[in-house]
């Protein structure tokens, strides 16, 4: 369906995006993982027509969308990191307008504006104008104007940024239902990790412009298959022993985590002495110890050496 | 287009503020410019140490003769009295063959006072002189023969000039700023991804641009509507008979200044920098052009010669024309044609820019 071959964009001095290969067929739901900066915005605009590549080529079921822009247009749907949407009006009257821009009108877009506020959960607020919205009602709202004409392909660039649990957790449910029961093809960016896991059935690992892995979350975690992810919770952190830990051979990686560090050593490794050791060489007092499963964060911290949020 | 275009209008009848104020700062503007700039007269106590009260009575009938000059008959010592407390500048003393003047300090009008005090002088010395030439006779001076030179510039009196030289300036001043300020929006949807949205639609770029600038054209034009009935009908501002002048010349300005809004938003980097740029632009089109006070005035040729690329400078003065010489488009079509033109630059540039910063 979707097809991005060898693609660049160099701003300037910057490369923002260095040859990057991505497909995604038909009801598939990708996620384009990566931190801010790794170039998922620049793609998700080349991809979405907005922007020029400086090379490469993006095909949409055989076309050439920089050539012929129509063939991915009309299909085409995108959810902006930003609240792309006319706040001084109602969440009716925005709908009302992005609808008659790809042509409903009458009936069909009543009803269309109808079926996609019950989507979205925001029936009884229509009539309130989107700057009395909160944070996630907002959010909702700039899903539901990009559904309106049921598009084939949903480009969602992270559409849960700085809202609360709840609203989070309704998009994710609404995207779900969105893949599973109406066949949407979506490409999900964002930098949390969970998300990505919850929605996507492959998952490609961006940073510094350009793919770094890809692949099932399955085959994504077995990159970590001769690996252990250990997380140590401390009573208070120190440079120190993070520091040591870092000399430590069988260490491959280290992230500060809110409650302590996570280490990514070789699988099987007996380095527990070690680390109470060097807390203990360090003045840091450990609260526990734990072996967890890879997660696609771990894979991503295994492979840049850094955190996604970082 | 339409959709586009009616979205505008939609937003606009959310938040018709900014417009309110715009067209309510140009009423009030005009009220209070124009009402300070009415025909002034200038008062003069006057006295006599040697003429007697109805011959200093006759004079001053003879003085108070021309409007704009009020002679009060007064007396010495309360006209000293009035000086040293600084209530009135200056005083005239009437003699039979001069006159002098009592200054307390200096005052802008008395060079005024005292070319028409001479010009009355004159005349009745040189009536006087007449008289004693034919002692036999009495000779009284019946009536004046005056001739009057009339030209198309002198049958429009000051008053009309400064009138119609407010209502077109400030209310071209004003409608810039609706203008510029309504389409920081466009700066604003760029930013925050709507623009972004329309692109990606299946709707046509040119229909968006089109449906956007004339938007902003109409709403210019229909302010500058507003502003000129509430003028013409409420405050009787003479605007002549030359409606389609105006109507065209109105056209090309707003023209212009919805280019001149394309060419902002082109240079700037965001809406906050617009924000900034706009009462700049304005206001220095505004005092360049002449809308504040005619370009005339200014002696500066550099100033002269700015005043010429704003195109507040070339809408003033067609108006000014339409209104009170009763100039016809084809009397206009110089101003009109670099109005059009200016739109054209500004509007290439502009669109230029903003497809490159894109």
């Amino acid at each position: 369906m979707l097809q991005v071959n060898d693609l660049h964009k160099k701003f300037k001095t910057t490369t923002a995006v260095n040859g990057v290969n991505l497909y995604l067929d038909q009801g598939e739901s990708v996620g384009l993982l990566g931190p801010n900066g790794a170039g998922k915005s620049t793609t998700i605009s080349m991809i979405s027509t907005l922007l020029q590549p400086t090379s490469g080529d993006i095909r949409f079921k055989g076309g050439d969308v920089f050539k012929k822009p129509d063939v991915i247009r009309p299909v085409l749907g995108v959810v902006p990191q930003e609240i792309a949407l006319y706040e001084e009006l109602t969440a009716y009257e925005n709908m009302h307008f992005f609808g008659k821009t790809y042509g409903l009108s009458g009936e069909k877009l009543k009803n269309k504006i109808d079926e996609v506020l019950e989507l979205v959960g925001l029936t009884d607020r229509k009539k309130e104008r989107v700057k009395n919205y909160s944070g996630g009602m907002k959010r909702r709202i700039n899903i539901a104007v990009s559904l309106m004409h049921e598009p084939e392909l949903l480009i969602m660039d992270e559409p849960t940024v700085g809202i609360d649990p709840q609203s989070r957790s309704h998009i994710l449910e609404m995207v779900r239902e969105l893949n599973r029961k109406k066949g949407m093809s979506i490409l999900y960016t964002s930098h949390y990790m969970e998300e990505v896991e919850r929605l996507c059935d492959r998952v490609y690992i961006m940073d510094h412009g350009q793919i770094i892995a890809s692949g099932t979350k399955e085959e994504l975690k077995s990159i970590l298959s001769s690996e252990d992810t250990i997380l140590i919770e401390v009573h208070q952190k120190s440079e120190q022993f993070i520091d040591q830990l870092n000399e430590h051979s069988l260490v491959q990686q280290i992230a500060e985590v809110d409650t302590g560090y996570k280490v990514i050593v070789s699988k099987g490794a007996d380095v527990f002495a070690d680390i109470f050791e060097i807390a203990n060489a360090s003045q840091v007092k450990v609260k526990g110890v734990h072996v967890q499963t890879p997660t696609l964060e771990d894979v991503f911290l295994h492979l840049t050496g850094r955190k996604l949020r970082d | 287009m339409w959709s586009v275009f009616n979205l505008q209008w939609l937003r606009l009848k959310r938040e018709p503020i900014l417009v309110l104020s715009f067209i309510a700062m140009t009423i009030l503007f005009v009220l209070f410019i124009g009402g300070t700039q009415g025909e002034q007269t200038i008062t003069v106590q006057t006295f006599s140490d040697q003429l007697t009260e109805s011959e200093l009575d006759e004079w001053v009938d003879d003085l108070n003769n021309t409007s704009g000059f009020e002679f009060h008959v007064s007396d010495r010592e309360t006209i000293e009295n009035q000086l040293k407390l600084s209530q009135i500048s200056y005083a005239l003393e009437l003699n039979y063959l001069d006159y002098h003047y009592l200054v307390g300090q200096d005052s802008f009008f008395i060079n005024a006072v005292n070319q028409h005090v001479e010009q009355v002088y004159r005349t009745k010395l040189r009536i006087s002189e007449i008289a004693e030439q034919f002692p036999d006779r009495s000779i009284e001076l019946k009536d004046y023969i005056t001739i009057e030179l009339e030209s198309l510039a002198n049958s429009v009196s000051s008053s009309d000039e400064g009138g119609a030289h407010i209502v077109s300036g400030m209310t071209l001043y004003f409608v810039l700023y609706t203008i510029l300020f309504g389409m920081m929006n466009i700066a604003v949807e760029k930013r925050t991804g709507t623009w972004d949205r329309l692109i990606i639609s299946p709707l046509k770029k040119s229909n968006i641009y089109v449906g956007q600038l004339l938007h902003y054209f109409s709403l210019g034009v229909l302010q500058i509507g507003i502003c000129f009935i509430v003028f013409d009908q409420f405050l009787n501002y003479n605007f002549g008979d030359q409606y389609l002048s105006i109507i065209v010349t109105v056209m090309a300005f707003v023209f212009a200044a919805v280019a001149l809004g394309m060419l902002l938003i082109g240079i700037v980097r965001s809406p906050q920098q617009l924000q900034s740029i706009i009462p700049i632009v304005s206001t220095a089109f505004a005092m360049l052009g002449g809308a504040f006070w005619p370009v005339d005035l200014v002696t500066n040729k550099f100033l002269q010669l700015l005043a010429k690329i704003t195109p507040v400078y070339y809408g003033t003065e067609a108006l000014k024309d339409a209104m009170l010489y009763n100039a016809g488009v084809g009397d206009l079509l110089q101003p009109i044609s670099i109005l059009l033109l200016m739109g054209v630059l500004f509007m290439g540039i502009g669109l230029n820019l903003m497809e490159r910063t894109k």
